[in-house]
């Protein structure tokens, strides 16, 4: 305990040095896990961009349609398949989709587009289209509603209501058809190569268009909790994952995401890192300053027979309770200021990083973790810090120290 | 009778070359159990030098240094730190307590090192302040001490760990007349009521009139020995 009391005790004998200590560490740990927070928060609007835009958060495709999107390898009892994902607990909605590759034309020019046929309905439980219209209306089941990009509109110079003809040809008998639509909405997802490829009309439209009545090609699906969506113990993986059908979460669907994700990991390890060396160079100063200070002192104690472990056992100590104390405000500290940027969000403007668009604000995510684990990194790495301080003061030599202070 | 200090041959070089200075210079001397004795001398002479060989804070270059008949010339690390705990009291000319602690705290202090039970250690503090005539300030720290009253606790300190010797550099340095005078009674007590064993190293007029031995060091070597 009278080691304790010491260690303690001695904290205090500067108090300016110590606060500055804390201010130094407590920012530290403020700064990890506002930046954590920042991180997960990127992160989450990254997945959120790139599930809830389109891609949904899982897919069921018909097998190989995803290879090169053949359009003939398709799901022929999807309705079956939606019918048991719509009432799967887990599952918040899923769609059905036909994806064929066509020209769409105006009177004024032409243009290759991959044609969505969605359903109107479920479709706006999975995906951000109706989000995307920012003119016109979306899709409502009328016949010949057609929705273009901007980009393509702009290319196919055509206003809400002009004529647009698409050709493509059966999936079956591989005959030309040709079918003609009124541009009912204009959308806008931010990536180009969706606002500038992407045509969307009815499924039902589709299915006979194409001659693929009563099937899709793929069903994306939203979970009620996104966080499950790579958990491969859910039933869909289980039971879609055959020789008719695969299904997957977004980061098989999306694997560059994946290494995206590790390489924002590893990143924040980094600056991570950084920090806490800064930090700890601050620390081993602060250190140093308190030993060359007492050096006198330290002469004294070895004098009367402290050994060189107890004085490294009390520099230690004095370096535990500045980590507790620095620690006690970094959590406060970083409570608060992360709750504001949750609550209000970080103003990121609009950008876009491998297609996907993050837009507006980004809100930070407070984690238990943050305040559990980082401030034990933090103590532990103060400690590390104050080793070779530590064994400094340790190696005083009585004689020497006595009269330095003298 | 083994002689409770005994040096032989004991030198110590600070320095190399020309520059070399010999602050020792081949000193024997012996000291008996229940000594009051002041190594005397002018600056320089070596007065230090012979007490912190003595009490295991430096290492001779050459002869032996035996406490109770162990050789503490030998020792190093934690061995040679358990000796000077157990063996020997350091009373230094500025105090030197630890300011954070108190009074009693600074005399517990190397109790705590020994291992002692904190029941008998508070038994022990209070003792102590009561030989030395602090009772009642047990918490006060040393800020809040005068000199005087703060070399009494260092000399408590001292004492605390049941030395078989105390050595006290230039311990009346720092401090008024009376109140050295008044020290050096307690000290004179301790030694006369107690037979501590006591080792000066001083060029005050104080203890050189009370010592019982007086041991005149110049140049690093034994000049004349005295005894009152």
């Amino acid at each position: 305990m009278l080691i304790l009391r010491l260690a303690w005790r001695n904290l205090f004998r500067n108090i300016r040095r110590t606060v500055l200590t804390c201010m130094l560490i407590a920012s530290s740990l403020l700064t990890i896990i506002l930046m954590d927070g920042v991180m997960l928060g990127m992160i989450d609007v990254m997945i959120g961009s790139l599930t809830h835009t389109l891609e949904g958060e899982a897919q069921i495709n018909s097998r190989g349609f995803r290879d090169d999107f053949e359009p003939s390898i398709r799901i022929n009892n999807y309705r079956e398949i939606q019918n048991e994902l719509v009432h799967d607990p887990v599952v918040r909605g899923a769609s059905a989709r036909i994806i064929v590759g066509a020209m769409i034309a105006s009177s004024y020019n032409s243009a290759g587009a991959l044609v969505y046929g969605v359903d109107a309905a479920s479709e706006k439980d999975v995906s951000k289209i109706e989000e995307a219209v920012y003119a016109g209306h979306f899709l409502s089941g009328q016949e010949r509603e057609i929705l273009l990009g901007r980009p393509m509109a702009e290319l196919l110079e055509v206003e809400l209501g002009d004529r647009l003809v698409l050709t493509s040809s059966t999936v079956d008998s591989k005959e030309i058809v040709q079918e003609l639509f009124r541009l009912s909405g204009l959308f806008e997802f931010g990536p180009e190569t969706l606002d500038e490829n992407l045509i969307f009309i009815n499924l039902d439209k589709a299915q006979s268009l194409f001659e693929l009545t009563g099937a899709a090609h793929q069903i994306a699906i939203r979970f009620n909790r996104p966080e499950m969506a790579n958990d491969p113990t859910l039933n869909i993986y289980k039971s879609f994952n055959n020789d008719q059908t695969e299904a997957n979460g977004w980061l098989a669907l999306q694997p560059t995401m994946g290494a995206m994700l590790e390489m924002t990991g590893y990143s924040t390890l980094i600056v991570g890192g950084i920090l806490f060396l800064l930090a700890s160079l601050g620390i081993i100063n602060s250190m140093f300053m308190s030993i060359y200070e007492r050096i006198y002192e330290f002469g004294v104690i070895k004098s009367v027979g402290t050994r060189p472990a107890e004085i490294i056992k009390l520099i230690l100590t004095e370096a535990f309770f500045l980590a507790l104390i620095s620690c006690f405000f970094g959590i406060i500290l970083g409570y608060f200021v992360s709750s504001y940027f949750s609550t209000n969000g970080i103003p990121m403007g609009r950008m876009e990083m491998s297609g996907i668009v993050l837009d507006g604000n980004m809100n930070t995510i407070l984690e238990p973790y943050q305040f559990i684990n980082f401030p034990i990194y933090v103590t532990l790495l103060t400690l590390i810090a104050a080793i070779y301080p530590a064994l400094f003061a340790s190696k005083i030599v009585p004689t020497e120290a006595l009269q330095k202070a003298l | 009778m083994i002689p409770l200090i005994n040096t032989v041959a004991l030198s110590r070089f600070f320095g190399t070359g020309e520059a070399m200075v010999k602050a020792l210079d081949e000193v024997s001397l012996s000291i008996e159990p229940g000594e009051f004795t002041a190594i005397v001398g002018p600056s320089g002479s070596g007065k230090s030098t012979l007490l912190h060989l003595i009490g295991g804070l430096d290492k001779p270059d050459s002869g032996t240094v035996a406490l109770n008949g162990t050789n503490i010339a030998d020792m190093s690390g934690n061995k040679l730190s358990d000796f000077r705990r157990d063996n020997i009291g350091f009373v230094f000319q500025a105090y030197n307590l630890i300011p954070v602690l108190s009074a009693a705290e600074n005399i517990e202090y190397i109790m705590l090192l020994q291992g002692i039970t904190a029941v008998k250690r508070r038994i022990r503090v209070k003792e102590m302040l009561d030989i030395v005539g602090l009772a009642g300030m047990e918490n006060r720290r040393p800020a809040q001490l005068s000199g005087g009253q703060q070399q009494r606790v260092a000399v408590a300190r001292a004492m605390a760990s049941n030395p078989s010797i105390i050595l006290a550099d230039e311990p009346t340095a720092n401090l008024d007349s009376k109140t050295g005078i008044s020290l050096l009674n307690v000290m004179k007590d301790l030694n006369q009521n107690r037979n501590m064993t006591f080792v000066f190293s001083t060029h005050d007029q104080k203890i050189i009139e009370r010592a019982r031995r007086l041991v005149y060091l110049r140049d690093g070597k034994i000049e004349k020995e005295e005894t009152q």
